[in-house]
C-alpha cells in the first residue's frame, strides 16, 4: 500500500493540469509542487518561497490541515510560536500574535483569497464566519508583526491569509460529515467542475451546531445560553483566457453563538453577512496587474436574549464595506520587484444604537514595495503605505447627542512602514532582520456607538456607553531579530522580537465613576467612553524546530513571552477591561507529532503548554473582575482510516487531558470528541 | 513497479514535468518529449532510463522518446527535450537544434544553463532551485508566467 501510495504521489506530481498555472498567475498548489515548500504572496505581494519571505511567518497546507485534530483555523494556528488562541466560547475565539490578548481583537488582520473577512464593524474577526469549510482550504499563511504597509489598517500585529483551491483538470467534490459529543453535528461539502477549457466553478456549503459550553455559576450569563450554529454557501466562478485570469464570486454565511464583548460582557449575538467580489489578474512579460473589489455585508444582532424579561431585546448593526484595489507588480534586475498598489474603501454602518443613523468612513490609499537581491546571498525589502481617511456621520442623530456633530468631520493620515533584510549565511543558514509600522484602526462602533447601560442598581439618571469620533489610530512599532538554519529535513528557527504598542483602545467596564462625563443639558445623562487605555510592549523569543523522516512528522517551539503596561489600575471596581500583561500567558510551548506512510492509518497530536494568566469577566454580581485561568497542558489527537482512496474516516478529539486552562478563557475549556466520514470524488 | 526518487545528478522528472506547466501558452494535448542522451556515456544512459522509468509511471500526457545526441535531426517535432548530464562536449549542437525547433530544454546539468545552451537547470539538492536562462527560452520562444519566474533564478 506505501509503494501504491508513493506512485499515486508521483504520478499526481506529473499529471500536467488542463488550465495552464502560468494562467492563473499565482497557482498556489502548482507552485508548491515545483518548488517543493509553499508559496506565498502575504508578506510583499509578490510571490515568495515560505522559506525565503522577509518576515516571520507560518504556511499551514492541505495537507497538514487534513490530517490535523484541529476543527477550525485557530485550532489550526493555535501549535504555533508566537500565537495566543483563546476560545473565550464554544464559538468565539480570538487569534493574537505576540501578546496582547483582548476579546474581540483588532490587531490581526484576516483575509480570504485577499478579500477582508475581518469584521470592521467592530473590528474583530468571527471564525465561524468566514465562509470557508476547512476542507476547501489550499493553504492558511500568518504573518507575524505588522504587516500595514502592504495590507493597511488593522495588520498591526499580523496578518492571516486564507488560500482556497481553485478547480483543477478534472471535476472533483468532497462531502464531509461529522458528529460529536456536545452534540457537535457537521456537514460540508464542495463541487469543482470544469465547464470549459480554461473556465470552471465552485460551490460550498456547510452547516455546523453544537453545544455551549457550561458557565460557571459566579460569571454573569445571559438570559439565555444558546447552541453555537453556523451556516454557509458560497460560489467561485474562474476564468482563464491566455495571460488573464478572472475571477467572480459571492457567498453568505451565518452564525449565532455567546461571546464575551470587549467590554468582557457575556452577550449572544447572530450574524448575517454576505459578499460579492471580483478580481481580474493579468499577467505579463514584466510582471502582472491585478484589479480586485468586493462588497462585503453584515446584519449583526447584539445582546439577545441578554434580559430574561426583554427576550427580544437587541440591538441591530448593519456594516456594509466597499472596496477597490488595483496592484502591479514588476520584475527588473536579476530578481528584484518593485509593487505599486492603491486602494479605496467605504465602511460604513447604520444602526439606532449610534450617534447618528449612518457612520461611514473613506480611505484612500497608495503603497510601494520594493525587494531588492543584491546577489544570491543579500535581500533589502522596504513597504511603505499612506492612508488618508475621512470620517462622517450622517442621518438624524440621537438624542441627547453626545458629541458636536462637527466632531465626526475628521480626516487623519497615517503612514505604515516594513523593511527587512535577508543574509544567507553558509550554505543552509538566514538571518533575518525586519520590523515595522502599523496600524489599528479605531472600530466604527468604536467611533459612534452609544448604547444605554442596564446597571446593576437603579441610578438617578441613565447612563450611555458611547464613542468617541476622536480616537486615532492605535500605532504599534515592532521589530525582530531571526535565525533559520536547515539540517537536512529538520528546520530549525529562533526569533527575538520587540513590540510596542501606544494609545490602545478599551471598552468601557465596571467602575465608571472615574470615567464618567456629563451631560445636564436637555436632562442629566452620564456617558462612558470607548478611550485610550495606555500603552503596552511586548518582548520575547520564539524557537522553533520542524522536521520530517520518513513517514513521521514532528514540530516544536517554545515561546516567552515579556509584557510591560502603562494602563490603568486594575483593582476593583476595574474601569477597563484591558491588561495584556494580565491576559498573555508567559510561557507556551507546542509539540506536534504525525506518522502517516501512506497506508490506511494515520495519527496526528498536538500537545500544548500554556502558563497562567488573569481574564476579565463579569461576575454574577455585575462586577468585571479577572479570573484565574489556570496553567495548561492540553492534548489533540486525530487517527484516520482510509477505507478506500475515495473514502475515509477519522476520530478526533480536542483537549484529552480536560485541562481547564486551554481554552484561555474564565469558562473552563471542556472536552470535545468528533468523528467523521469524508468522501472524495 | 516503484518510483525511486532520483540522485542529486539526475534530472528530478516530476519537477521538471511541472515546470512545463508555467509556460505561456504550453502545449496542448499530447507532450512530445526528446530525452537527449549520448549513447557511450554510461551515467548519460542511466540517467535517460531513469526518465524513462520516471515517466512511465505517470501515464500523463509526456510522451518521451531516446534522441541520441548524434542525432539531433530528429529533434523535429518535439516541444520539450530533457538533456541528461554528460553532454557538454555537444551542448552547442542541442542548443542549436534546439532553437531550430522550438524546443524548451530542461537540464540537472547547471553548466548547460549558465552558458545559455539549455533553457532550465534544475537542482534538488539540497532543496529545489530552478535557474532559467533568458537569452535561452527567448531563443526558442519560451515564455514562463511571472509567477514563476519570481520564484526561479533568472540570469
Amino acid at each position: 500500500m506505501m509503494r501504491h501510495s508513493r506512485m499515486l504521489a508521483a504520478i499526481a506530481a506529473m499529471a500536467l493540469p488542463v488550465v495552464p498555472a502560468a494562467a492563473q498567475t499565482v497557482d498556489y498548489s502548482a507552485l508548491e509542487a515545483v518548488m517543493g515548500e509553499p508559496v506565498t504572496t502575504s508578506v510583499t505581494g509578490r510571490p515568495q518561497r515560505g522559506s525565503e519571505v522577509p518576515a516571520s511567518t507560518v504556511i499551514i497546507t492541505a495537507e497538514q490541515i487534513a490530517r490535523s485534530p484541529a476543527h477550525d483555523v485557530p485550532g489550526l494556528l493555535k501549535g504555533y510560536a508566537g500565537i495566543d488562541v483563546n476560545r473565550w466560547t464554544a464559538g468565539q475565539s480570538d487569534v493574537a500574535v505576540r501578546g496582547g490578548v483582548q476579546s474581540y481583537n483588532a490587531r490581526l488582520l484576516v483575509l480570504v483569497d485577499g478579500r477582508q473577512v475581518y469584521l470592521d464593524h467592530y473590528g474583530m474577526t468571527d471564525w465561524n464566519l468566514l465562509g470557508v469549510p476547512i476542507e476547501d482550504i489550499q493553504q492558511i499563511e500568518l504573518v507575524r508583526g505588522p504587516a500595514s504597509a502592504l495590507f493597511g489598517f488593522n495588520a498591526a500585529s499580523g496578518v492571516v491569509n486564507i488560500i482556497t483551491k481553485k478547480p483543477g483538470d478534472a471535476p472533483a467534490a468532497t462531502l464531509v460529515a461529522a458528529l460529536g459529543d456536545h452534540d457537535r453535528a457537521r456537514v460540508a461539502g464542495s463541487v469543482m467542475v470544469p465547464l470549459a477549457a480554461g473556465i470552471g466553478i465552485k460551490l460550498s456549503a456547510q452547516h455546523l451546531r453544537e453545544d455551549e459550553r457550561r458557565v460557571p455559576d459566579a460569571l454573569l450569563t445571559p438570559g439565555r445560553l444558546p447552541d453555537v450554529t453556523a451556516s454557509q454557501v458560497a460560489s467561485e466562478l474562474f476564468v482563464h483566457v491566455g495571460r488573464t485570469t478572472a475571477t467572480v464570486g459571492g457567498g453568505y454565511a451565518t452564525n449565532g453563538q455567546m461571546e464575551y464583548l470587549p467590554s468582557q460582557i457575556l452577550s449572544n449575538q447572530f450574524y448575517r453577512s454576505g459578499n460579492v467580489h471580483a478580481s481580474v489578474a493579468r499577467d505579463t512579460a514584466w510582471g502582472g496587474l491585478t484589479v480586485s473589489g468586493f462588497v462585503n455585508w453584515l446584519d449583526a444582532t447584539y445582546g439577545k436574549d441578554a434580559l430574561r424579561d426583554r427576550p427580544n431585546a437587541a440591538l441591530e448593526i448593519d456594516n456594509r464595506i466597499v472596496s477597490l484595489k488595483a496592484a502591479g507588480l514588476y520584475r527588473f534586475g536579476d530578481n528584484n520587484v518593485i509593487r505599486l498598489g492603491s486602494e479605496y474603501r467605504n465602511n460604513r454602518i447604520v444602526g439606532d444604537a449610534q450617534f447618528a443613523d449612518t457612520i461611514s468612513y473613506d480611505v484612500a490609499s497608495v503603497d510601494a514595495m520594493l525587494d531588492l537581491h543584491f546577489g544570491d546571498r543579500v535581500a533589502l525589502t522596504t513597504a511603505a503605505r499612506f492612508d488618508r481617511l475621512w470620517l462622517g456621520a450622517s442621518g438624524p442623530v440621537a438624542q441627547p447627542a453626545f458629541n458636536d456633530p462637527a466632531s465626526f468631520d475628521r480626516a487623519f493620515s497615517r503612514v505604515s512602514l516594513n523593511a527587512a533584510l535577508l543574509v544567507q549565511v553558509g550554505a543552509n543558514g538566514r538571518v533575518r532582520l525586519n520590523g515595522g509600522r502599523g496600524y489599528q484602526l479605531p472600530s466604527l462602533t468604536t467611533f459612534g456607538v452609544r448604547i444605554p447601560l442596564v446597571t446593576a442598581t437603579p441610578l438617578p439618571f441613565p447612563v450611555f456607553v458611547a464613542g468617541s469620533p476622536l480616537l486615532d489610530p492605535v500605532g504599534t512599532w515592532s521589530g525582530e531579530l531571526g535565525y533559520a538554519h536547515d539540517l537536512g529535513s529538520t528546520r530549525l528557527e529562533a526569533t527575538g522580537f520587540y513590540t510596542r504598542t501606544s494609545d490602545a483602545i478599551a471598552s468601557p467596564g465596571d467602575g465608571l465613576q472615574d470615567l464618567l462625563e456629563f451631560h445636564l443639558v436637555p436632562a442629566p445623562v452620564a456617558v462612558a467612553r470607548f478611550q485610550v487605555a495606555g500603552d503596552y510592549q511586548t518582548y520575547g523569543v520564539e524557537l522553533s524546530a520542524s522536521g520530517r523522516h520518513a513517514a513521521l512528522t514532528w514540530r516544536t517551539n517554545y515561546t516567552w513571552t515579556h509584557t510591560d503596561e502603562q494602563v490603568g489600575s486594575l483593582a476593583a471596581p476595574i474601569a477597563l477591561a484591558f491588561s495584556p500583561r494580565a491576559t498573555t500567558p508567559q510561557h507556551k510551548a507546542n509539540v506536534a507529532l504525525g506518522y502517516d506512510a501512506g497506508g490506511r492509518w494515520y495519527l496526528a497530536a498536538l500537545a500544548r503548554y500554556t502558563s497562567p494568566t488573569r481574564q476579565f469577566a463579569f461576575t454574577a454580581m455585575q462586577q468585571l473582575a479577572l479570573f484565574r485561568v489556570e496553567d495548561a497542558i492540553g492534548i489533540d489527537a486525530r487517527i484516520g482510516y482510509r477505507f478506500t482512496t475515495r473514502l475515509a474516516g477519522y476520530v478526533a478529539a480536542e483537549n484529552l487531558t480536560l485541562a481547564s486552562g486551554v481554552a484561555g478563557s474564565p469558562i473552563p475549556a471542556d472536552r470535545r470528541l468528533r468523528a467523521g466520514l469524508r468522501l472524495s470524488i | 513497479m516503484s518510483v525511486t526518487a532520483p540522485s542529486a545528478a539526475e534530472l528530478n522528472v516530476p519537477v521538471a514535468t511541472r515546470v512545463i506547466s508555467f509556460l505561456q501558452l504550453p502545449p496542448s494535448g499530447p507532450i512530445q518529449t526528446a530525452i537527449i542522451y549520448a549513447p557511450g556515456n554510461a551515467d548519460s544512459v542511466a540517467e535517460a532510463a531513469s526518465i524513462e522509468r520516471a515517466i512511465g509511471a505517470g501515464k500523463g500526457r509526456i510522451r518521451v522518446k531516446r534522441i541520441a545526441v548524434g542525432a539531433l535531426g530528429t529533434l523535429a517535432g518535439t516541444q520539450v527535450a530533457f538533456v541528461t548530464g554528460g553532454l557538454r562536449g555537444e551542448q552547442d549542437e542541442i542548443a542549436q537544434a534546439a532553437t531550430r525547433n522550438h524546443v524548451v530544454t530542461i537540464t540537472s546539468d547547471q553548466s548547460c544553463v549558465a552558458s545559455a545552451r539549455c533553457v532550465v537547470a534544475i537542482a534538488t539538492s539540497p532543496r529545489v532551485q530552478i535557474t532559467v536562462n533568458r537569452a535561452a527560452a527567448r531563443a526558442v520562444d519560451a515564455k514562463f508566467g511571472s509567477a514563476f519566474l519570481m520564484l526561479v533564478k533568472e540570469i
